[in-house]
Order: C-alpha cells, then sequence, then structure tokens
C-alpha cells in the first residue's frame, strides 16, 4: 500500500485546496462547478432521472458539472460524503439514521422513494400475501436487512421466531431453485429480474403494511447545507427536472440509460420494466402537488415512528426542506 | 523432475481430446434437464451469449486485466522487496512478515470504503485490491528461496572477504528464482480476482461489473460466460509464468548441506520483538489515517477500538457480541485450514507421483481459484448445504491452490544427486517421495501453511457473509452497512491478533522441523 503515497498525498492535497479555495473565493451562480454524486449502486435505470438531468444539461446550464459515481456492493455511500468527495450521495432514511446515530453530520434534503421499494416476493403456488403468511416460512435475504423484517414482524404482530431466515445475496435463484419460500428484496430489483426470465413471482410491498420508511433519499453534511447551499440548490433543480421528464417517458429514460451506460451490460426489457415498476414508487398525490422529492411533517413523522422501531431512533431535524423550497419555490 | 512435468499443465494428452468432447457432452445433457432449476448454463448457452455480447464482454476484460495487471506488477515488486529487505536485515524479519500479514488479513469491507475515498473514481482501488491480493504470497516463497541456499556458498563469498549484498546478487537472487517463479504463478489468478473484486467497491465497467449484475439478474449464461472467461484467462496467465520461468534456464537444484540450526535466541528477545511489531503496528494505524485524514466516521483509529471495546460505554456487549461471532468462526476456520492444506499438499504429492494426471486436475484447480467466490459460492453451499460442510469447502477451495502450486515447485527443487542415489539403489516411486522428495517439498509447505492463515480467515469470512449468515464475516457486513465501523474496526484488530496467534504457531512448529531437515532454512 506504501509505493502509491506520493500520488495519493497529491490527490488529497489537490482535493483540499480545491476545497479551500472554494471556501475562501466568493461564488459565482454559474462558474462550472465539479462536484461528485455518489449513488448508492451500479448504474441502471433506478437513476434514471440523474442520467436525463446530465444528458439534457440540467446541471450544466445552471453552471454544475456533476460527476455521477456509481456504488456496489463493497461500496457504502456514507463515507464518500462524510470525505466530502462526494456533496450529496443517495441513501436511505433507515441507512442515514445508523450512521446518523454513529456521529455523522448528514441531513436527508429530498426523498426520491416516497414507498420503499423493499418488498416480500414469493412464487404463485406458495403465495406470501401479507405478513401473516410469513409464518413458519423460509425467507432468503441479506443479512444486513435484518432491522427491516424484525420492523415490519413488529408493525404487524407477526412473531419473528417463527420464520426461519436464511442469508442470500444478490441473487433470486435461491427461490427458483425451492431453497427459501421467499425473499426479502426490492420489488424494482429481483421480481423484475425473474419476470424478465418467465418465472411469475407475487410481491408483497412492505410499504402496504405499515413500513414507512423514505428511500432513495438525498443526503448531504450539514457543512455543505452551510457553505455549498448553491452547489446544492443547483443538484436538486436538476435531479426533480430529470425526474418529471422521467415520469412523462418511462421508456425513454430506460433507452437512454442503456445507451448512456454501453459497458455496463444492461438489458432494455429489463431496464424498461423496472422504469414502470418504480414509478407508483416515486410519485405520488403529493409529488404531484408539491414537487418531485417533497417530504411533509406528516411523513417524516412517519417516519420517525418506524425507524424508533428499527432501533435508529432519530428526530424530526434529520429532514431538513430548506434546499427543496429553494428549488421548487 | 516430475514435479516440474505436473506444472506443465494444461498440455492434454491424446485421448483428452475424447474425454473433453464426452465432458462438455455431458454437461450439456445436465444443464438442460436442469433449466428449470437455474443452476447450471448450458455449453451452448454459454456459447451463444459470449457471441452476442462478445464487444461488451472484450471490453470489460480489457478493462480487468488492465487493472490485474498493474496490481499484479506492483504487488509482486512489493513482495520480492519486502523478502530482500527481510534477508538483508534478518532482525527485522518478525517486524516485517507481522506486518505483510496483518495488511493481508485487511476485509474488503473496510479497505473498500477507504480507497476508493482515497482514489476517488477511476481504477486505483482495482490496482490495488488486486496488489493486495498476491504480495504476500509472493513474499513467503521468495523468502524462502533467498535462504535455499548451501551455507558453503556463503563460506565461499565470506573467504573472499565479500559482504551480504555479493551473497545476495551471487547466491540467494538465483536460488530464489524458481520460487519466485511459484509466487508469480500463485498470483497470476489472485491478481485478476482481486481486480475483479476491486470492482465492487464502485467502477463503471469490468467483469466484475458484470459478475453482480449477471447474478442479481438470474442471467445463467452470463454468469456462466463470466466464469468461463476468469477461468481460461488464469489457466493462460498461470501457463505463461510457468512457460517464462522455464525459458530462464534454472539452475538445478542443489544440495543443501548446513550445520542444524541452533537457537541463540535470549529469553527477552521473542516478547521484545512481539512488542515492537505491536508498537509499530499501531503507529502505522493511526498514523496512516492521520496522514491521509480520513474522517473518524469510518476510519476508526487505534483508541475508538480500544475505547468501544475496552474503556467506553457498552463495552462489555461490544465484547461478548465479538468474540461469541468470533468463536463461531474458528471452528470452521480451523478444520477448513487444515484440510486445504491437506488436499493441496496430497494432490502435489499425487501430481508428482502420477504426472499424468495433471493435464486435467491443474486448470480445474486453477479456475476453482479464479472464479470470484460470489460466483462459486452458491454452487458449493447448493451442493454442501449452508452449515459446516459448505463453509470447510468454502476454505478449503481457497487455500487449496496456493498450497498445491507452492508444493508441486518444493517437490521440484529436489536435487538431482539425491533423485540419483536412489535411483541407483533401484528405490521405489514411494520411497523415493519419503526419502528424498517430501523433505524437499517441507519449506515450500510451510511457507504455504503461513500463506493459507489470512487465505483461511478471509475465505470463512466471505463464506459466512454469504451463505451461514453466522460469525465474524457476517457481523462484519452487517455492521458495515449501518455504519457501525468501530465494531468493524473491532473485529479487524481481533482477526488480525488470531492470524498472528496462529502465524507464531506455524512458525513455531516450522523452526522445529526445518531445525532436522532443512537447517538452511534457519540459518541467518
Amino acid at each position: 500500500m506504501t509505493f502509491r503515497t506520493p500520488s495519493r498525498r497529491l490527490f488529497l492535497g489537490g482535493a483540499l485546496t480545491t476545497a479551500t479555495a472554494g471556501l475562501i473565493l466568493p461564488r459565482r451562480a454559474l462558474a462550472q462547478e465539479a462536484v461528485n454524486f455518489q449513488l448508492s449502486w451500479l448504474h441502471s435505470v433506478q437513476f434514471g432521472g440523474s442520467y436525463i438531468a446530465q444528458n439534457k444539461g440540467y446541471w450544466s446550464d445552471a453552471g454544475l458539472e456533476v460527476a455521477l459515481q456509481p456504488g456496489g456492493p463493497n461500496a457504502p455511500v456514507e463515507p464518500p460524503v462524510v470525505a466530502g468527495t462526494a456533496l450529496v450521495g443517495i441513501s436511505a432514511a433507515d441507512y442515514t439514521a445508523a450512521a446518523v446515530n454513529q456521529g455523522a453530520p448528514f441531513k436527508i434534503i429530498g426523498v426520491a422513494m416516497q414507498k420503499n421499494p423493499f418488498a416480500i416476493a414469493s412464487l404463485a403456488e406458495n403465495p406470501v400475501n401479507s405478513p401473516a403468511d410469513l409464518v413458519g416460512k423460509k425467507i432468503g435475504m441479506a443479512l444486513a436487512n435484518m432491522p427491516v423484517l424484525e420492523a415490519l414482524c413488529s408493525i404487524n404482530d407477526v412473531d419473528i421466531a417463527e420464520i426461519e431466515v436464511v442469508p442470500t445475496q444478490y441473487d433470486p435463484a435461491p427461490l427458483v431453485q425451492g431453497q427459501v419460500d421467499c425473499l426479502l428484496c426490492w420489488a424494482t430489483d429481483l421480481p423484475v429480474a425473474m419476470e424478465i426470465q418467465g418465472v411469475e413471482s407475487v410481491t408483497m410491498l412492505l410499504a402496504d403494511h405499515g413500513y414507512a420508511v423514505h428511500s432513495q433519499t438525498y443526503i448531504a453534511t450539514e457543512d455543505s447545507l452551510a457553505n455549498r447551499r448553491d452547489q446544492l440548490v443547483a443538484l436538486m433543480k436538476g435531479e426533480v427536472m430529470g425526474w418529471q421528464d422521467y415520469h412523462a417517458d418511462p421508456a425513454a429514460a430506460a433507452a437512454l440509460t442503456v445507451e448512456m451506460f454501453p459497458d455496463s451490460g444492461l438489458d432494455l426489457a429489463t431496464q424498461e420494466l423496472q422504469a414502470e415498476r418504480q414509478v407508483p414508487l416515486m410519485f405520488s398525490d403529493l409529488t404531484e402537488a408539491e414537487g418531485f422529492g417533497w417530504f411533509t411533517d406528516e411523513t417524516v413523522a412517519a417516519n420517525v415512528e418506524t425507524l424508533a422501531l428499527l432501533d435508529k431512533p432519530v428526530s424530526a431535524d434529520l429532514w431538513d426542506r430548506s434546499i427543496l423550497e429553494e428549488v421548487h419555490g | 523432475m516430475s514435479g516440474a512435468l505436473a506444472l506443465r499443465g494444461a498440455r492434454l494428452p491424446g485421448g483428452g481430446l475424447i474425454g473433453s468432447v464426452l465432458a462438455v457432452a455431458v454437461w450439456e445433457i445436465v444443464a438442460r434437464l436442469t433449466a428449470q432449476s437455474f443452476f447450471i448454463a448450458a455449453p451452448s448457452a454459454i456459447l451463444l451469449h459470449m457471441t452476442e455480447h462478445a464487444g461488451l464482454l472484450w471490453r470489460a476484460l480489457g478493462v480487468t486485466l488492465w487493472a490485474a495487471f498493474r496490481g499484479f506488477v506492483w504487488g509482486n515488486l512489493a513482495g520480492v522487496l519486502m523478502a530482500l529487505l527481510v534477508v538483508l536485515l534478518p532482525r527485522g524479519e518478525r517486524l516485517i512478515s507481522t506486518l505483510a500479514l496483518l495488511v493481508f488479513c485487511l476485509p474488503l469491507v473496510a479497505t473498500g470504503p477507504i480507497l476508493r475515498v482515497l482514489y476517488g473514481p477511476g481504477d486505483g482501488p482495482q490496482v490495488t485490491l488486486a496488489a493486495l491480493a498476491v504480495y504476500y504470497t509472493t513474499f513467503l516463497p521468495v523468502l524462502v528461496g533467498l535462504r535455499a541456499a548451501p551455507q558453503g556458498w556463503f563460506d565461499l563469498v565470506r573467504s573472499y572477504g565479500r559482504g551480504r549484498m555479493v551473497a545476495l546478487r551471487e547466491v540467494r537472487l538465483p536460488a530464489a528464482l524458481p520460487y519466485l517463479v511459484a509466487g508469480l504463478q500463485i498470483a497470476a489468478p489472485a491478481a485478476f480476482l482481486g481486480a475483479m473484486v476491486g470492482e465492487f467497491t464502485g467502477a463503471e465497467r469490468g467483469l466484475g461489473v458484470l459478475t453482480v449484475r449477471a447474478l442479481r439478474a438470474l442471467d445463467l449464461p452470463a454468469t456462466w460466460s463470466i466464469a468461463v472467461i476468469t477461468s481460461a484467462v488464469s489457466v493462460l496467465a498461470f501457463a505463461a509464468v510457468g512457460w517464462a520461468g522455464r525459458r530462464l534456464d534454472l539452475a538445478p537444484p542443489q544440495v543443501l548441506l548446513a550445520a542444524p540450526g541452533q537457537a541463540r535466541r535470549s529469553a527477552w528477545q521473542g516478547p521484545g520483538e512481539a512488542l515492537l511489531a505491536l508498537g509499530v503496528t499501531l503507529a502505522l494505524w493511526k498514523g496512516t489515517m492521520e496522514l491521509f485524514a480520513l474522517p473518524r466516521f469510518f476510519a476508526k483509529r487505534p483508541e475508538d477500538v480500544w475505547a468501544y471495546m475496552v474503556s467506553g460505554p457498552g463495552a462489555e456487549a461490544h465484547r461478548a457480541k465479538l468474540f461469541a461471532a468470533m468463536g463461531e468462526t474458528l471452528a470452521f476456520a480451523a478444520p477448513g485450514y487444515l484440510a486445504g492444506l491437506a488436499l493441496g499438499a496430497g494432490l502435489a504429492v499425487a501430481l508428482t507421483l502420477a504426472p499424468r494426471a495433471a493435464a486435467f486436475t491443474m486448470p480445474v484447480a486453477i479456475a476453482l481459484r479464479s472464479i470470484p467466490i460470489v460466483a462459486t459460492a452458491p454452487l458449493i453451499v447448493w451442493a454442501l448445504g449452508r452449515g459446516a460442510a459448505g463453509t470447510i469447502a468454502v476454505v478449503a477451495v481457497m487455500i487449496f491452490f496456493p498450497t498445491l502450486v507452492a508444493c508441486l515447485h518444493g517437490l521440484a527443487r529436489t536435487p538431482r544427486a539425491v533423485l540419483d542415489l536412489f535411483e541407483v539403489y533401484a528405490a521405489g516411486r514411494w520411497r523415493r517421495m519419503l526419502g528424498a522428495q517430501l523433505p524437499a517439498m517441507l519449506p515450500a509447505f510451510f511457507a504455504s501453511a503461513r500463506m493459507a492463515i489470512p487465505a483461511a480467515i478471509l475465505a470463512v469470512t466471505t463464506a459466512e457473509w454469504l451463505a451461514t449468515g453466522r460469525g465474524v464475516g457476517a457481523l462484519m457486513a452487517t455492521v458495515a452497512s449501518t455504519s457501525d465501523y468501530g465494531m468493524l474496526w473491532s473485529a479487524i484488530a481481533l482477526i488480525g491478533l488470531a492470524a498472528v496467534l496462529a502465524h507464531g504457531a506455524v512458525v513455531a512448529l516450522e523452526r522445529v522441523v526445518l531445525a532436522r531437515t532443512n537447517a538452511e532454512q534457519l540459518a541467518r
């Protein structure tokens, strides 16, 4: 690890100089400023609105040069945002709450997924249609999501000891192969993969059973909120415009995604189906009335309540609507 | 030298062609019969996928290969330099090997985010992780090689009034070359795998990115295509290094006479060296994080771990949780470690006794090592279950390959003169194996036993994360996703400590055995 030290030090030195310069120099709204935007997973139509924003120049028109950084299985969003290498990250209220409880200075400045995408997927011959159906079943899930299952059970009075948890990762194979009866996954992810492969599945959305946790939330540090407001507003404004376009034509967003990332091995049919499935999670009467990304004191209160059940106590202060207000105002 | 013959590997004998065709036919039939359960992709489906996505796969291969190549170069360079340093400064051996071991033990859940923050976008983390995956398995064999010279030669150098540098250039380096080849052969698949796993830290493109995508999409032909490509690349790289090694016209192995090692260690030397290693480790740990100004939120310092585990609030609960998980992990790591070592050394002996078997054994062995464990683990788990058998098998698979390669090279270092002697007395294969070849293999075997310690830990934690959901591996995966970095770094510290202790035990055993059979290894 030692032999690359000089170049890294230079890199960091450079980053620090840029950061300091940014603090000292007076800021003009239209200077092209480079920022990193940390996504929570590999490139896919999950971030379709952001690709539209970049493709149509919604950010560059506002003087912001946004680099979209893909995530991955070993790429947590929180470290680059804490370190300041990324201005904004895509997280979820539960992950953000956990990080804040560990001392991270985060605020949630926007909510892309109004309804949480977590779902229980099962096969039609042995379906899980309600939380009570989970009793006596084997559920495959990533261990990291254990608190999600615990919260679902406690909200719906299901004894979690009656459910057998089998650790699985990334893939729907254990369900198809019969190793488990159901999977805890995103409704827009594994069920879509199964449908494309010709496997019919039943999806029960956790959000329909009391699990109120904002997902695909935009997080930034308190420091950025105080000192880099213009950039945050410009970035969120581009996001809002991009996602409005997405809402108008999800299929076009899917096509753009496949076109922009030819090396990601994306399949157009899968992307189109996923694009369509995430629309009802992201757009609601609330976003219709107030605009994309919006949240109210009521939705925040519901989140605070669920997060307490998840053993991640937070106050409503975690959410900061001031950026969205400037964007929509 | 039958050992060297076995290493020649991939060349198929005449009857092999029919066998291969038959194997592919059986594969195709089994795959088609079990298509509904999504386990195995048929060869025809793999071929179709490869032709349809040729452009994508070539580009991804190029990206991953380039990162792997640079990691291979840097990592091996580091390994060789460390081995040279140890030989030139024998007093620093304990310190350097401890640090090398500890860095090798760092898990991806901790290094991934740190490297990504340090490098920013680009393939820096991939190159670094590929380098980290290889330096240790080069360092150990090369160190053995640098010492594999007859005492008389060093005496000769000294009698001419020349110093260490001349001895290094004229005696040690030539002796180390065959061992370097072994290290490089082990490194070739490891670097490729390291680069692929490095892409899990947030990459735009590459075979690792495609693997994650294919697994998630239940796209079996894609998953298997990538597995076939990675295996092919690794087998080719392995064979190329072996070929280059033979072209170097290596000196034939010598009869290594050395006086039996005399223990001249004073009573305080052991604890003193241990304390020094601990101090330097802690200083480097803290110093590196401070130097790069890594936020305390995810880069915990030694004192943070101390507070978390000992002096801070909730320390008792933290300790109980971590120790319970560690107990579960060790219960699987130990049998897997022994099984993998026995399998590797046993296979090396078998292939030396029956070299023809190498033609089909080596490619399978290389393939098992080169396909990312996230892709192979589901198959192993499916075959052996999520319990002890599956976990132990994953561990054994991960460590038997380096052991096999190192032991094969060790067996091949049996001096010609010794073999001739056995020939003269018309000794049988087994007699020759027991009396001549096994003793020659011992230094390489112990080097593999050392290499296998961190490898076993990494394998068992991976299996726990992917399949069993128990032990430290599952704990680290869970706490990393909930930003509980205090627990993560405590787990890393405990794993490092366990690895150092296990390493100490192997070294102690090694001293006792090699003092009788290979005293040149202990001469300083």
